[in-house]
């Protein structure tokens, strides 16, 4: 064996992994250094100006700015109902569908066709399926009330659609990983529940319940992070009016970095999101570890 | 005899020989030159690729070959301005809008033309052909200063659409002038001569339901009197209401009178307040979409196409869709007026109104040769035939020997609206900070229209914001 060949066979498992760290570090670990480091700096990516060092008054600017706490509230808010929203919904699908019955398979497809589709084209179906003249939920109401129905007219309104058309798009995901959890229960505890005549639930509580928690859990903290980052249904719909009710932080962020080009401001305000999201995300997985250990 | 015919051949021979030189130099010299330019995608860009493609020869010799880039209306922006932050150096020229002329001056992207002006007669002629609202708005910065940026590629005003079938309609004309006193305009002519409250007239009296007859005819779901923009995104309500305080004699922060222009006192002025309660006036006989503050221009497009709407105001830009039987239910029902306004106090009217179109310009990593052919595009894009082939097409010329002749009326129907427009228009500020300053106006005046906050409150807004903002950035002392 040649002493290249030797090298190949010593390190194939570091070679085999080398190019996908590659990737990852060009791709993601340089940007996101990079833009850490950005953030300390004052600069903006259509000015000729060098950047200066500022330390932490990106930071401090960002946190200490009325609007950015503005679009956290309606974050935080969207998120909240968004997200128990998707649990519920998508919950009651899976119980729907851990059953069988005839046209199961069809109708499971048609309802995870909507996590399927790209967040443009469902942005633009609901931006027409509430648009007042021509849409049809207006026609629909209209044909009840003789008046057109103005769903986007008022910040309530236009949160609760983009709640929808969120919800719409992504309790199927919730239903999927709750599926799976619901037919891993193994049949015969059902059977011995049955025997000792058990209350529904009772059987859902203690035989149900643990084996779905984890991918409940997981099912939060996915749809959570995903649900921080609300961007192009908000966009398409509302482009985060009336005023600014449905303005979320992630549009924020899009308009500062991409619109006033101030470039390290808005690297601050991503890292403070990105702060937040792993906040939440170990608080969940906090309470993970502690269910698994008091198991 | 026969040395005089060998010399003769001999001579023949050489010139022959000295034309064939010449000419297979000049194949062999001929270089092929791309030149990519970013443009919105829509119809004044468009007919410029096909007339590029089918009259467009370089007077260098060179073969140039002019590759657009149709970006969507609605990115355009983002997209052009990643292209040029990320230093791809993608494009040799672009269209942009005459408010990012600051930002991406400012940046470096824009190349500044006044040394060719200065070296060139000819485009020293087309600045002086062009209409001088046009050269301030689109080729100026700092706005209305002697340094030139750019070429107008499309000069765009905002006009009056509206169905000639239901205002012309016998029965309508009647109805109206028992109701309000006066005559419904049906010409062209006559409708150029109305104001803000003749169109509230028209918005309260063709607003009709289901059911009710409108020209003879029963119609089947709501019909609208009037529509113009009044939508969240980009610059689509700014754009109407700008026109409005204008008109009232207020105005917005003005960036020529920098550091001493104030925003406090100006953007909030008693006539400012009043100028945008006017406009919110109107809104009440409007499609219902107007009150989510989604109804910007291309909602207001589709409503007229649609035949949802009697009267609209639109950019010219719109008006070939709005006569083609593919895309319009209206398309030959549709006449064409200039934009009303307020009227004074001797019967005139006053037109102010904010200009739209976009110039076009070169970017600053171009070499030499590359600079040359795009210059030499603009040239010919300014030239009296081609301005005339693109007027003749649906586009608009900004040269006043074009857009002034009796036969320019003529081409397409809302010419004769054109040219008196130019007189009347004004520019939105230039300045880098634009956007911030567009995005929370912007934000304010939807707030207002959709009936958050009064006009008062938006106005005090926005001026409170820009006085901050500005004074930051070092443009208010």
């Amino acid at each position: 064996m040649t002493a290249w060949g030797r090298f190949i066979s010593e390190n194939r498992g570091p070679l085999l992994v080398t190019p996908a760290l590659a990737v990852l570090v060009l791709m993601n670990i340089f940007p996101l250094l990079w833009s850490f480091g950005l953030s300390f700096f004052k600069y903006r990516a259509n000015r000729l100006q060098e950047p200066e060092f500022i330390w932490f008054k990106n930071y401090f600017k960002v946190l200490t700015d009325d609007r950015v706490w503005n679009r956290f509230q309606t974050t935080a808010m969207v998120v909240s109902i968004d997200v128990l929203l998707q649990l519920i919904v998508g919950f009651l699908l899976a119980l729907m569908f851990e059953k069988q019955f005839p046209g199961r398979r069809v109708l499971l497809m048609l309802v995870l066709t909507p996590m399927m589709l790209s967040f443009v084209a469902v942005g633009a179906f609901f931006r027409y399926y509430y648009e007042p003249t021509f849409g049809l939920l207006s026609q629909a109401i209209k044909s009840i009330t003789g008046e057109p129905f103005i769903l986007l007219a008022s910040p309530a309104g236009a949160i609760a659609g983009i709640i929808f058309a969120d919800v719409w798009m992504w309790s199927p995901f919730v239903m999927l990983l709750v599926l799976a959890g619901l037919v891993s229960v193994p049949k015969h505890l059902y059977e011995a529940a049955e025997i000792d005549r058990t209350s529904w639930w009772r059987r859902f509580w203690t035989i149900t319940f643990p084996y779905i928690r984890g991918l409940l859990l997981l099912a939060i903290l996915f749809r959570t992070i995903e649900a921080f980052k609300l961007f192009d249904i908000v966009f398409l719909i509302t482009e985060g009016g009336p005023g600014t009710s449905t303005e979320t932080i992630a549009v924020y962020v899009y308009r500062v970095a991409f619109q006033y080009f101030k470039t390290s401001q808005s690297a601050a305000l991503g890292y403070i999101l990105l702060f937040v999201v792993i906040v939440l995300t170990n608080l969940y997985l906090y309470f993970v570890r502690r269910r698994a250990e008091e198991n | 005899m026969k040395l005089r015919i060998t010399r003769s051949l001999a001579l023949l021979a050489g010139a022959a020989a000295f034309l064939g030189a010449a000419a297979f130099g000049s194949i062999a010299s001929a270089k092929d030159i791309t030149i990519n330019m970013a443009v919105p995608d829509w119809p004044p860009t468009r007919i410029m690729q096909d007339l590029a493609n089918k009259h467009y020869k370089a007077p260098s010799g060179n073969n140039v070959k002019l590759v657009l880039d149709f970006i969507p209306w609605p990115n355009y922006y983002e997209k052009l301005a990643a292209s040029l932050t990320s230093g791809e150096e993608k494009y040799q020229m672009a269209v942009s809008d005459s408010q990012w002329l600051g930002a991406n001056i400012e940046g470096g992207y824009y190349l500044k033309l006044n040394k060719f002006i200065d070296a060139d007669p000819e485009l020293q002629a087309v600045f002086k052909d062009l209409h001088p609202n046009l050269v301030a708005s689109y080729s100026t910065y700092p706005h209305k200063s002697d340094n030139y940026y750019g070429f107008p590629q499309m000069p765009d005003v905002l006009i009056a659409y509206y169905r000639k079938d239901l205002f012309c309609n016998a029965d309508e004309q009647a109805a109206f002038k028992g109701k309000y006193g006066y005559d419904l305009p049906c010409d062209p002519q006559a409708m150029n001569n109305t104001d803000w409250d003749m169109i509230n007239d028209f918005g309260e009296f063709f607003r009709r339901g289901s059911g009710d007859t409108l020209a003879g005819e029963t119609l089947t779901d709501d019909f609208y009197g009037i529509a113009y923009q009044a939508g969240i995104g980009y610059d689509f309500n700014t754009m109407q209401i700008n026109g409005f305080i204008w008109q009232h004699g207020a105005g917005i922060w003005d960036e020529t009178k920098e550091p001493d222009g104030k925003a406090l006192g100006v953007v909030n002025s008693d006539k400012a307040v009043a100028a945008f309660e006017h406009y919110l006036s109107l809104l009440q006989h409007m499609p219902p979409v107007v009150k989510t503050g989604t109804m910007d221009i291309f909602k207001v497009d589709e409503l007229f196409r649609e035949s949802k709407v009697a009267w609209i105001i639109q950019w010219i830009g719109f008006g070939e869709s709005a006569l083609s039987p593919d895309t319009s239910k209206v398309y030959d029902k549709v006449d064409f007026a200039m934009m009303p306004g307020l009227r004074a106090d001797d019967g005139s009217i006053i037109r102010w109104s904010n200009i739209g179109g976009q110039p076009f310009v070169l970017t600053t990593w171009n070499s030499d040769e590359v600079t040359q052919e795009a210059l030499d595009f603009c040239k010919w894009w300014l030239t009296s035939g081609t301005q005339t082939m693109f007027a003749k097409a649906g586009g608009q010329s900004g040269l006043r020997s074009v857009h002034t002749t009796e036969e320019y009326k003529t081409y397409r129907p809302w010419n004769h609206a054109f040219g008196p427009s130019l007189d009347w228009q004004k520019d939105v500020w230039h300045i880098p900070e634009f956007f911030e300053l567009l995005v929370q106006q912007q934000q304010e005046f939807d707030k207002a229209i959709t009936g958050q906050i009064s006009a008062k409150e938006a106005m005090d807004h926005i001026a409170q914001f820009q006085d901050e903002l500005l004074r930051e950035a070092g443009r208010i002392e």
